[in-house]
């Protein structure tokens, strides 16, 4: 349910919402969510001083049912 | 994003002076009704691309709530409300300090963006928490205002929202007095201070 929650968010708010990617991390506790974007839209996942993500961040948590999440935008040009 | 907040809110209701049809104007009432549909059409339709936002998401997330769309103060204004267990569900889109409401208005305004090309200060309320909230604030700025009436001393409020310091600035207008934000966020707050003259 998260990772829809999040490729919802995320795809709402993007110009190439087809290329939007979210991959689910079992971590040892919790959850990885990481989103990956077109490299054109990653400052608007972003948002100026993190902003955006921060947001995207505080709504999925505030739906993960109390359980640790984290969540990453990641840069792909700059590899993984 | 920058502050929205700015000085709007002294204007619309407590400066009739200034009202449009004093300004030197040479478009006729036509061009003006049209600009005012325009507006108008602009707005509702910020408000439907959210709703449709806001509507799956409620879906994903499993949570019931209603969804209204208005127009108010010349923003769109969009609601989800709900009774009962529905309601407090819907209380984690809330947050303890509505910290998650404020998250999903940004996220909404993008996804307005994104959709129209515009620029978006719809506001977004769930479960009717800024209602309530506003008509705290509300409280809190008429003792201020009495304060400084009494006192004819300037008065520092908390640091405040953008959207509490709205709050504020509306009461104070209403009231005669004069009011204005200083310093940065998190910590920007409101000063009223005495009627001049």
């Amino acid at each position: 349910m998260l990772v829809d929650v999040l490729d919802h968010l995320v795809r709402g708010i993007v110009s190439h919402p087809d290329d939007v990617q979210i991959r689910n991390k079992p971590l040892r506790r919790g959850l990885l969510l990481e989103v990956r974007v077109h490299p054109d839209d990653l400052g608007r996942v972003i948002g100026r001083s993190g902003r955006t993500a921060t947001a995207l961040r505080t709504v999925t948590k505030a739906l993960s049912d109390g359980k640790p999440v984290r969540v990453d935008v990641v840069d792909v040009d700059r590899g993984r | 994003m920058s502050d929205t907040e700015a000085r709007e809110p002294a204007g619309a209701e407590t400066m009739p002076q200034t009202e449009a049809g004093d300004q030197p104007t040479t478009d006729t009432a036509e061009d003006r009704s049209a600009r005012v549909a325009e507006t108008l059409n602009r707005l509702e339709e910020e408000g439907e691309v959210a709703a449709d936002y806001l509507e799956e998401l409620l879906d994903i997330a499993d949570l019931d709530g209603d969804i209204d769309i208005d127009v108010e103060n010349g923003r769109a204004s969009v609601s989800v409300i709900a009774e009962g267990q529905a309601e407090r569900d819907l209380r984690r889109l809330v947050g303890q300090r509505g910290e998650v409401l404020d998250a999903l208005q940004d996220l909404t305004r993008l996804a307005v963006q994104s959709r129209t090309g515009d620029r978006s200060r719809l506001m977004l309320d769930i479960a009717g928490h800024r209602a309530h909230q506003k008509l705290r604030l509300r409280e809190v700025g008429a003792r201020a205002c009495q304060e400084v009436k009494d006192s004819g001393e300037s008065v520092r409020m908390d640091p405040m929202s953008a959207f509490e310091r709205k709050v504020i600035h509306d009461v104070v207008a209403e009231k005669g007095l004069v009011s204005e934000s200083e310093g940065e966020d998190p910590q920007r707050r409101v000063v009223i201070f005495p009627a001049a003259g």
